[in-house]
């Protein structure tokens, strides 16, 4: 048993860090906040040079074959630098492809991914914004040569740069997942600003978007579990950026505990300040716990790999806000500004909070598997 | 990163498991004795002093294999051995800072339970403040006398020797004139008073010293070494029942469940009611969470890593965690638990005193883990200090050294 990284993804840790401070410094992410995509162009070409973009999928498409731990360790970076970028839900449409895709969407999508050419978005939310796959509304109707999709998907992250989107939609077989090309007749985009100026949410409404059948990702009508396992694996990948994004709020609250004086002494030495940096400290650990305990299970298929992944999002959800917002607090007026980057990391935390199951629906999911 | 126990590990398990079946005594020990029978067998089959070298009578195990006996005496619902205390840290303690004739004197009846140990550290005037401790040992030649009371000393009654932390040149700073003794507690000098917890059970006494005798031989490092030594001890402390621990509280959670699917409320089992499943999913994503982190600290243990002020994290983790746990559990338990003797068999819980009990004594007896061996607040300050860098605070005590 060896709860540590290995030599390897210690190597990735520290290479995904250099390039993110470097190129993904608090005045770049800035920047990115007014462009009208969100993100760089350049920055996404640089992830696919570095392997990042098919560090999950497969070797004979262009990928590494490595698994979630390696991708959260990537995640928890591009969440300690806030980064604007659609990295995990292009990731997650991939892995669909990749776990249940025909051959033919492997081909088409897959290379396409890891080289950086396209980007993906997942629409798990219907109308009513409820989690459990059960509630989705989207209708597909069956045409001469495929199916029709009508319905509304809310919050799908970064679509507008998505070139194609992975969509669950109820068939007259049940339950099926589409992929639906983002330039298809019948699909508009209309955003939904948020707190987090790095993030871009995108309210997608199909009117009778016309797909093939052979868009149907996996079985017709068996999508119900594949869409969980899709809302656990999302899950995952959200706590691990959370939890970069409250470390890095750690770090900046500890280092300001050093240096600012009131009283004449750094407020870091007065206990009302240490204990809760050490409450944060806590936080921070145990969460590192939780999400690389659910990654690796996610990886070798452990048995409890659904539980852990529920108690990693509802548990890293629950403490990346409490550290962000204590960072804050320890800060005080200035954690408050604008100008300076505290806020980027609280709102990236909280945007995430909330996607891929909040808390009260992965508590559930975890009470379900053990009562 | 590989979470997967190792094929031996997973060996060991099963044989561990398979002796637990066979051995595990089939009724409660009622007497010192009874209890001293069951250490030794345990001591015997290799499951006491797993850590301990093997020239000092223990069994050279990795902290995996004593992790992995822990949490299968947890499932099987086995007694501890009786002379823990002893065998977690005033041994090592012992190993690392005595002398040949110390180790040889001591350790082997320690481990055998033969003679039981406590720790005599704490005063009713130094408590977190342990530094300020007043018990003086006058040096007399060839021994020391002793005056002084401790306090919270658990296995009082029925300790052979105890650890002592005395003052032994009040003319230097607080930290600089405290030695550490080896104090036999069956003398004249010695009372042992048992107090009475909110428990209402007496796991812990008042220790009085009065011209008590400690021979010279029985000095632990040298003179004013005490302080330092004190801070190995409790390192010692921490760390290694932390599987055992957990799987503790997994089986209270299978209780909490079925309790919650036989108590009832508007008409329905506790357990459909919303407000109580939020409660337990919160309850039970929290305990895995203490079991991932156990296996963290295990994984860096078993690479002989030193757990250093990390303990502190862990400690102040699941002591705190407990806390929740039971409040929470009390409740959604309502009068259930409130009760002191169980009825129905889900009424019975395993206590962090090892002692089984009820849900309301398991909720009395968590509020001890936020205090002993360091307080929550003493921990944050390790923490604050040690692993995070900040600066210390400006005290009172610190000017005048």
């Amino acid at each position: 048993m060896d709860f540590s990284f290995s030599s390897d993804q210690q190597l990735l840790r520290n290479a995904a860090r250099s390039f993110l401070d470097e190129h993904m410094t608090p005045a770049t992410a800035r920047t990115l906040w007014e462009d009208p995509r969100g993100e760089s162009e350049a920055i996404w070409k640089e992830m696919a040079q570095l392997g990042w973009l098919g560090l999950s999928l497969p070797e004979a498409h262009g990928g590494s074959g490595l698994g979630m731990v390696e991708t959260a360790i990537v995640l928890e970076e591009l969440g300690r630098t806030a980064c604007p970028a659609a990295y995990w839900p292009t990731m997650l449409a991939a892995t669909a492809i990749a776990e249940a895709g025909s051959d033919a969407q492997r081909h088409r999508w897959l290379p396409a991914v890891a080289s950086g050419e396209v980007r993906a978005s997942v629409a798990l939310l219907d109308a009513e914004l409820d989690w459990h796959p059960g509630a989705t509304a989207t209708r597909a109707e069956r045409t001469s040569d495929g199916y029709a999709l009508t319905g509304a998907k809310r919050y799908v992250p970064w679509a507008h740069v998505a070139n194609v989107l992975l969509v669950p939609a109820r068939a007259p077989e049940g339950l099926t997942m589409f992929l639906v090309e983002a330039a298809a007749p019948g699909l508009t985009l209309s955003s939904a600003p948020v707190m987090d100026p790095g993030m871009r949410w995108v309210d997608v409404t199909l009117d009778r978007v016309r797909v093939s059948a052979d868009a149907v990702v996996g079985r017709e009508g068996a999508a119900e579990a594949s869409m969980l396992a899709l809302i656990r694996r999302g899950a995952v990948g959200a706590a691990a950026e959370m939890l970069g994004a409250a470390r890095r709020c750690l770090d900046m609250a500890v280092a300001y505990a050093k240096v600012r004086e009131q009283f004449g002494q750094p407020i870091g030495s007065f206990q009302a300040i240490r204990h809760t940096c050490a409450d944060m400290y806590l936080d921070v650990e145990n969460s590192h716990s939780a999400v690389y305990y659910a990654a690796w299970a996610l990886d070798a298929r452990a048995d409890d790999h659904e539980v852990a992944a529920s108690v990693a999002k509802s548990y890293v959800g629950d403490a990346a806000r409490r550290v962000c917002g204590e960072a804050i607090q320890v800060h005080g007026g200035i954690g408050f500004t604008w100008e300076y980057d505290l806020h980027v990391y609280f709102k990236r935390a909280k945007a995430l909070e909330v996607m891929y199951g909040d808390g009260d629906f992965h508590r559930e999911l975890v009470l379900r598997a053990v009562s | 990163m590989d979470l997967t126990y190792a094929p031996e590990d997973r060996a060991f398990r099963e044989q561990c498991r398979a002796w637990l079946e066979a051995n595990v005594p089939r009724h409660d020990l009622m007497t010192l004795d009874e209890r001293r029978a069951w250490h030794r067998k345990l001591y015997e089959a290799g499951y006491v002093g797993m850590l301990w070298p093997k020239e000092y009578g223990g069994w050279g195990a990795t902290p995996m294999q004593q992790a992995i006996v822990q949490d299968e005496m947890a499932r099987a619902g086995a007694p501890p051995a009786i002379n823990g205390l002893g065998i977690g840290f005033i041994g090592p303690t012992i190993i690392v800072h005595g002398t040949e004739w110390q180790k040889r004197r001591y350790l082997q009846k320690m481990l055998t339970a033969e003679e039981i140990w406590c720790q005599l550290y704490s005063e009713p005037n130094a408590g977190s403040d342990l530094a300020s401790l007043r018990t003086r040992a006058e040096d007399q030649g060839d021994h020391f006398v002793v005056n002084g009371q401790k306090i919270w000393t658990s296995s009082g009654p029925i300790a052979d020797w105890g650890i002592l932390l005395a003052r032994t040149d009040p003319g230097v700073p607080k930290h600089k004139g405290i030695s550490c003794l080896l104090l036999h507690m069956r003398q004249p000098g010695v009372e042992v008073r048992p107090l009475k917890q909110i428990t209402g059970h007496s796991l812990f006494s008042e220790v009085f010293m009065t011209n008590a005798r400690a021979e010279k031989r029985d000095l632990l490092g040298k003179p004013g070494q005490g302080w330092e030594i004190a801070q190995t001890t409790l390192g010692y402390e921490r760390g290694a029942n932390s599987l055992g621990r957990v799987t503790r509280y997994a089986i209270s959670f299978t209780q909490l469940v079925r309790a919650a699917k036989d108590l009832r409320r508007g008409g329905r089992p506790l357990l459909q009611d919303p407000v109580v499943r939020a409660k337990m999913g919160k309850l039970y994503a929290e305990l895995e969470v203490q079991r991932y982190a156990a296996l963290r600290v295990l994984s860096a243990l078993d690479k002989g890593e030193a757990p250093g002020p990390f303990s502190s994290v862990t400690k102040l983790s699941y002591t705190e965690f407990e806390k929740r746990f039971y409040e929470t559990a009390l409740e959604i338990l309502g009068p259930y638990g409130e009760l002191m003797s169980a009825t129905a068999d889900y009424e019975e819980v395993d206590t962090s005193s090892g002692e089984p009990g009820t849900w309301a004594t398991a909720f009395l007896w968590s509020r001890a883990g936020t205090i002993y061996s360091g307080s929550s607040e003493i921990q944050k300050n390790i923490i604050g200090e040690r692993v995070l860098g900040l600066p210390k605070e400006v005290r009172a005590d610190r000017l005048r050294a």
